[in-house]
């Protein structure tokens, strides 16, 4: 598990999927990338509101923003979201290898 | 769509062995303490006041590189569901020898949610083995706090979609 977890130097990256919406803004861009107005328009909220979501996410590079003309493109960072799901296999990884061991401790039982 | 009603880490498996002993290795700290800590491991501390409402603290020692020195990780949590031999779902945030929960931060995981929730599932096969079934879950740390943790995997499968692609 922990081999990850140091080697990662992830910023923000949790803080910034603890909100729907932002969950919602990544899934949205990982298959295209988008506009912000398209982005907003998705949503009941005000540009103001999508942009400061969006600042966030930005920050924790879990997107990025060019601008084409001007228009301002969002898409996801594929290796920041890895990141992130890095993290959730940690997890199993170490729950698998508790597992080995527990499995190793009952077959004892049988001998 | 419910985001409640994602799992982050789901692990299903079958042990050769009776539901009733499999539950014991999770709620006698004796036989815990056996494999708490995975291989290279060990769990120096297994203590539990095991009723619903009732604490715990584990510690897990070892080192987590080639060259990392060991290291103790400790966690605690209530014990939320109690149901012998069928169910257990307890709560799980990191915290130090004293049984205090501390930030992940101090375990260099600054950005961690700072309780998750673990539910651990027991049926009986036929062949008198154990299937169990454990999810691990983000847990909202407070008021207004979403979840951390659900709804990733969804996203996770449309990245990998995507990189195929």
């Amino acid at each position: 598990m922990v081999d990850y977890i140091t080697s990662l130097s992830i910023d923000n990256i949790f803080a910034s999927l603890a909100d729907a919406t932002r969950r919602d803004i990544i899934r949205r861009v990982i298959p295209s990338e988008l506009t912000v107005s398209e982005i907003a328009e998705a949503y009941d909220m005000s540009l103001a509101a999508i942009s400061k979501h969006l600042k966030i996410l930005e920050k924790a590079q879990l997107i990025s923003k060019r601008r084409q003309g001007k228009r301002q493109l969002v898409r996801a960072v594929p290796s920041t979201v890895k990141t992130a799901e890095e993290y959730l296999q940690a997890y199993e990884q170490l729950w698998n290898r508790r597992f080995d061991t527990l499995e190793v401790l009952l077959k004892e039982d049988n001998r | 769509m419910s985001d409640n009603d994602t799992k982050d880490v789901v692990i299903e498996r079958t042990f050769d062995a009776p539901v009733s002993r499999v539950w014991q290795a999770w709620t006698d700290p004796e036989q815990m303490m056996r494999w708490w800590g995975p291989k290279d491991f060990t769990a120096p501390t297994i203590q539990m006041d095991f009723r619903v409402g009732g604490k715990y603290l584990f510690c897990m020692r070892g080192s987590i590189g080639p060259d990392a020195p060991a290291q103790d990780f400790w966690s605690t949590g209530t014990y939320e569901e109690i149901v012998p031999e069928e169910r257990l779902v307890y709560t799980d945030s990191f915290a130090d020898a004293a049984g205090n929960v501390v930030s992940p931060a101090t375990y260099g995981m600054p950005d961690m949610p700072e309780k998750l929730r673990v539910t651990v599932e027991f049926v009986a096969t036929e062949d008198g083995k154990t299937k169990m079934t454990l999810t691990h879950t983000g847990a909202p740390a407070g008021e207004n706090a979403d979840n951390m943790l659900v709804g990733w995997n969804q996203s996770f499968d449309k990245l990998a979609q995507s990189v195929v692609v």
